[in-house]
């Protein structure tokens, strides 16, 4: 028999996945329980990659949480809901990995694949998991709440106000984590929110970051034929999945 | 059929089997809806399952309806179930009743016209045909490939489960997961059924290696050799579909194993012979089922070579028979043959389908045209045929459905050619079905189109028409802005004129700007009076005028306007004015005027008049819906459930019945029926799965009360923690009411030290309670009188954290006897009389509130909060009858025949259960409201009567003569 994917944790994990949070304060309540599990995962323990990610995903929900609680969003409705679509993506992509699913979103599969070494350096590691899920999971995740709230993607709406809001929570952050990462991180969210050339370009910074937004408007239109939508999915993958594979190569550790 | 086909046993799935039967017809299905929901990858059984475990339930005599999604876009309104019928009806052998039930249902589609309201009244009839279908025995309907399901089957279903067809019914149905990766709508609806006690959605894993080794064994006859075995298992990873062909190959002994499945069957697809070839290509071209003649039709085989050629394909298992027709084995196989195909072979099959086709009407009959000829490179013929089935979705009332046809209208007739269509009118009517479906952005952008091809100043009805389309998508000050551009408008009628100023009022009024909304409403007024037959505007704008004036102190005025206006509408005779003139009358008195007993009096009569003028699943169950919600808040609680029932029995849909189903359970919970209360609010959540958001918070209130009373207060704090993160902080209302659910949890946890206080709960409600405080001073006095009333209740629960507070509690009784509200009223009391006993002063003022308090609940009906009191007073020794005097000894329920206590005294025995359940001396005397050195004296004396010791020895004995 071979070792389970999660190896001595796997009992903990599958258990927690098995209960699909429905608000944002079980959400976090999820990550943080989620972030006990990643550190004791050999044989990278503390430092291991999706741990990296896990932690600034988990610094990030607390303070949409708290923001919530203070009445920082036009429509929290909204926001509660993407908040929790958001983070259903990042479990279900997991529970497809536990599964060794070919299904698992390759945007992610490149980050959990490197759980078992070698070790990639934390910047990099949490980066990719913040690509896989914004490139990837963010637009997704923004048409099934605009269509579960009978709403729709509309730029200057209170939605996408709110939804902007939550670029300033990531920003915010940021330079807290400074302590833990270096100084490259707004250049690098900033990056991984566009395609490659428009950041060489080095202009329309608040352009890429609503990349998200623009992809999820584009799902939106063709959202009742499959094909299409699938079509876009697997554009969105391989995206996500070629900027993931670059972040944890020597070329993204350049980048700590 | 040839030998080929015989099937595999069905393999590690025995415990699933069981689980979903027992699910769907077990004893915990008895009386209610039941739904599984299976989810797995392509190939991992889920059809298969589908079919044996509907024999099984047949077997047990349910009535089983099975049918499947088509995955050529929305193809058509309900035509799963349709589908079922159909296969049901053909089915049917002995039943006379049973199938003529079948047909009056499906004549009914038949005979089904667009109206409004119809999408409502369409459930309804569905629901009474499966009624009379089931004839008393359990209904199951078995759904596949649900990925595929259009919009109004998802509202169906939503309505049956939530128990509103009034109907017992089971359904089953399988989702391909990968399908529900992206942005699938299913993916919300079943993360909020999951939580459900009546749903089950389970995840049905690829085989593990011990049951793939049995499958191929069994396939094969044989044991596999290691190596054999190991190689099925590593290529097929468990996926049981995958399992059965590799074994096949094994057994037949070709050469090698392939080594994917793609392989297979292009293997298998090459050995056919020709004629067989072309069958499994036209059949892969075709809507499945195929049928038999048509599938002659569009090969030209002469019927002996054609049944050869079908025999083939289907021993090779590329293809299945059945009496409705030709199916590919597995959706596997229709993609690894989608690239074999030249596209001018692919496009000649589907001419030849549409020109069978139009010759012979039958199923989906014009949307597999327009689906045909498109794809034959035949936009001109094409198009007819879309807009036909866009019509013929509308008749059906699926919008979503229609607008999707339209669209593919629009793009037909965009392509150059020799078409004559009238563009505009294709824009017109893509447009509404857009609104309709609520597709908002789209209705404009369709609009625009519009306004350019018709070119010059956009007309004034284009206004209106854009003006309506934003309000829809709550882009307000949009709204505006275009009905002001409609008034100005150069050809703007009288009427038209009208029309705007009303409607721009009512968005006024929406948006909170009262005294904007009276002017218009005035303006309107106007206008109207100078309009024949403007009784519609008048209605709306005297609803703005009548709301602005009440909420601008004008509460005499405001009532007179919306009085005249029923008139009015009564004169005019048109049956949708008379029932939103009601319906605004009552919504004024029983809002912001708070004259709750003629309100309710007025929604009553509304709803009877209604209901003569052919309204009342829709306008009427509305009416009703205030009826009862006055009818609660004024402590008529029976009079409330009648009226439930009563409305309930016009099977409302939508947002009508979500309304219905809170107002019961709000009932539910203020009489502790726990078992009702939680039936209705899963019914909520079921239908608010399907969308939307404004009854949300409502529901989550409800559900922490509800908790409250179970004595779960973190479950309570859960709710209202979600609640909080979930409202919007403008509607100062509906949160306050949340907050005060939110403290009142965590007063009770600390009261009955059952779950800890949360303190970052508790900082946070009181922020909240500040901020609504904050926010509600601006707001109109009638929104203000009801936030007070539970602000007052927020900072008298706060007290109780800290040593509850008597004078906090009288201020909230005051606030809620004023706004003539009883429930709360003699809750407070409740409190009031605690707090009081609790510092052991003015114990006369406490009997006195109890026994108010114990009056108005046992009026009520209020089982909690009645016996809470009646807690409360035993602990006391206050007597809650008046007659009685105060102090004289209760017959206590516990003084049975318990030898070993016989000796203590009822005081005794109150404090040895409290000892019992590890309280200290101190713990027992506030809560006893005796002093801690009094609790001492009975400790000491239960000690020497019962000849014990110490308090575990003591407790023993209590626990032995409280087992029962």
């Amino acid at each position: 028999m071979t070792e389970p994917v999660w190896g001595p944790v796997h009992r903990d994990i599958v258990d927690l996945l098995a209960d699909h949070p429905a608000d944002v304060p079980a959400v976090v309540d999820h990550l943080t329980k989620l972030q006990d599990m990643l550190v004791r995962l050999p044989p990278l323990q503390a430092s291991c990659p999706l741990a990296d990610f896990n932690r600034l995903y988990l610094t990030i929900t607390s303070s949409v949480l708290d923001g919530l609680y203070d009445d920082r969003f036009v429509d929290p409705a909204f926001l509660s809901r993407l908040d929790v679509e958001f983070a259903a993506r990042y479990f279900d992509a997991m529970r497809l990995w536990t599964d060794s699913s070919p299904g698992t979103p390759k945007a992610w599969s490149c980050l959990f694949e490197r759980m078992r070494g070698p070790d990639a350096r934390p910047l990099p590691s949490a980066a990719a998991g913040v690509n896989a899920h914004i490139n990837f999971d963010l637009p997704f995740a923004l048409v099934t709440t605009f269509d579960h709230l009978e709403s729709e993607p509309v730029d200057g709406s209170d939605q996408h106000h709110d939804y902007l809001e939550i670029n300033k929570i990531f920003a915010d952050k940021i330079p807290g984590l400074r302590r833990g990462y270096l100084e490259r991180w707004q250049l690098l969210i900033d990056m991984l929110n566009g395609d490659i050339d428009d950041w060489y370009q080095g202009e329309l910074v608040e352009y890429t970051r609503d990349v998200a937004w623009r992809n999820a408007q584009k799902i939106w239109r063709c959202r009742h034929d499959p094909d299409a939508r699938e079509c876009e999915r697997m554009r969105l993958d391989d995206n996500a999945a070629a900027l993931g594979r670059l972040l944890l190569s020597p070329l993204g550790a350049f980048l700590q | 059929m040839a030998s080929d086909v015989d099937t595999a046993p069905l393999v590690g799935r025995a415990e699933l089997v069981q689980t979903v039967r027992s699910a769907l017809l077990g004893d915990g299905a008895h009386g209610q809806t039941a739904a599984v929901f299976l989810t797995g990858e392509s190939g991992v059984g889920k059809t298969r399952l589908l079919g044996e475990i509907g024999d099984r339930l047949r077997e047990q005599g349910a009535v089983v309806l099975t049918g499947s999604c088509l995955d050529i876009g929305d193809a058509s309104p309900l035509h799963p179930l349709l589908q079922a019928l159909r296969r049901f009806d053909a089915d049917l052998s002995t039943r006379a009743r049973t199938s003529s039930a079948v047909r009056g249902l499906l004549q009914m589609f038949a005979d089904e016209t667009a109206g409004p309201d119809g999408a409502g009244a369409l459930l309804e009839r569905v629901s009474r045909g499966l009624h009379l279908i089931a004839e008393g025995r359990p209904l199951v309907l078995i759904l596949d490939d649900l990925q595929w399901v259009d919009r109004s089957t998802r509202q169906l279903l939503l309505y049956l489960l939530a128990g509103l067809g009034d109907l017992q019914l089971s359904v089953l149905a399988a989702v391909r997961a990968e399908s529900l990766q992206g942005a699938h709508p299913l993916r919300r609806v079943l993360t909020e059924l999951r939580r459900l006690r009546t749903v089950r959605v389970l995840d049905l894993a690829p085989l593990g290696r011990a049951d793939t080794e049995e499958l191929a064994a069994a396939v094969v006859g044989r044991t596999l050799s290691a190596e054999a075995a190991e190689q099925v298992w590593q290529r097929s990873g468990g996926n049981p579909f995958v399992i059965e062909e590799l074994a096949r190959d094994l057994r037949d002994g070709r050469d090698g194993l392939s080594e994917t499945l793609r392989e297979i069957f292009l293997d298998r697809v090459d050995a056919l012979p020709q004629h067989a070839h072309a069958v499994v290509h036209a059949v892969a071209a075709g809507v499945e089922p195929v049928q038999h003649w048509l599938l002659a039709q569009v090969l030209r085989l002469p019927e002996d070579e054609l049944i050869d050629a079908a025999r083939a394909a289907v021993a090779h298992r590329l293809l299945v028979g059945a009496d409705d027709g030709y199916r590919l084995r597995h959706r596997l196989v229709a993609e690894v043959l989608a690239h074999e195909l030249l596209p001018a072979e692919r496009s000649g099959l589907h001419r030849r389908y549409a020109e069978a086709l139009t010759a012979a009407p039958g199923e989906l009959h014009q949307a597999r045209l327009a689906h045909h000829w498109r794809l034959a490179g035949e936009p001109a013929r094409a198009l007819p045929a879309a807009v036909a089935a866009a019509q013929e979705a509308e008749r059906l009332h699926g919008y979503a459905e229609a607008h999707r046809h339209w669209s593919a209208a629009l793009q037909l007739a965009a392509d150059p050619g020799p078409l004559t269509v009238d563009r505009v009118e294709l824009l017109e009517n893509a447009a509404e079905a857009a609104h309709h479906c609520g597709e908002h952005a789209r209705a404009l952008a369709l609009l625009e189109e519009l306004a350019s091809l018709r070119g010059g100043e956009p007309s004034c009805a284009l206004h209106i028409r854009r003006a309506r389309y934003l309000a829809a998508a709550g882009r307000s000050a949009l709204a505006e802005e275009e009905y002001q551009r409609a008034l100005k408008a150069a050809d703007c009628s009288p009427r038209d004129r009208a029309a705007a100023a009303a409607r721009l009022a009512e968005l006024l009024l929406h948006l909170g700007r009262y005294a904007d909304a009276g002017e218009r409403a005035r303006e309107a007024l106007a206008l109207a009076e100078n309009v024949e037959g403007s009784a519609t505007e008048v209605v709306l704008a005297s609803s703005a005028l009548g709301f602005s004036d009440a909420c601008l102190e004008d509460p005499d005025a405001g009532l007179a306007v919306m009085r005249d206006a029923l008139d009015t509408a009564e004169r005019a005779g048109q049956p949708e004015d008379v029932a939103c003139a009601y319906l605004h009358l009552a919504e004024l008195l029983t809002g912001p005027l708070n004259i709750l007993e003629e309100g309710v009096v007025v929604a009553r009569r509304g709803a009877e008049r209604v209901a003569e003028l052919g309204l009342g699943r829709t306008w009427g169950t509305r009416l009703l819906a205030i009826a009862i919600n006055g009818l609660f808040r004024v402590g008529q609680w029976a009079e409330a459930e009648k009226v439930v029932a009563a409305a309930l029995r016009h099977r409302p849909s939508g947002a009508d019945a979500v309304e219905l189903l809170l107002a019961r359970c709000r009932l539910s919970v203020g009489y502790g029926d726990i078992e009702a209360a939680g039936r209705d609010l899963d019914a909520v959540a079921t239908l608010l799965a399907g969308g939307g958001a404004r009854h949300v918070i409502p529901l989550l209130t409800l559900r922490s009360g509800l908790a409250m009373w179970e004595g779960r207060h973190d479950v309570a704090r859960l709710a209202v923690q979600r609640g909080l993160t979930e409202s919007r902080s403008d509607d100062v209302m509906i949160l306050s009411a949340l907050v005060w659910h939110g403290l009142r949890a965590e007063a009770e946890a600390h009261a009955s030290r059952t779950v800890d206080v949360d303190p970052t709960a508790v900082r946070r409600l009181r922020d909240v309670a500040d901020r609504v405080a904050r926010k509600s001073a601006g707001a109109a006095r009638p929104v203000r009188s009801v936030v007070e009333g539970f602000l007052a209740l927020c900072a008298a629960e706060v007290s109780r954290l800290d040593g509850s507070d008597p004078e906090l509690w009288a201020v909230s009784a005051a606030e809620w006897d004023r706004r003539h509200h009883p429930y709360p009223a003699a809750y407070s009391r409740l409190r009031q009389a605690e707090a009081l006993l609790a510092r052991r002063s003015r114990v006369a003022t406490a009997g006195k509130l109890l026994r108010e308090a114990y009056h108005v609940a046992q009026g009520l009906g209020a089982v909690p909060l009645t016996s809470e009191i009646r807690e409360l007073a035993g602990r006391a020794r206050v007597s809650l009858e008046e007659r009685e005097p105060t102090g004289a000894t209760r017959g206590a329920p516990t003084e049975a025949s318990d030898d070993e206590l016989a000796a203590l005294t009822a005081r005794e025995r109150e404090v040895l259960a409290l000892v019992a359940e590890g309280l200290t001396n101190k713990e027992i005397g506030q809560r006893l409201f005796i002093s801690e050195r009094t609790i001492g004296v009975h400790v000491s004396h239960i000690f020497d009567k019962l000849q014990v010791r110490t308090r575990v020895q003591a407790s023993a004995i209590q626990l032995r003569n409280h087992r029962g």
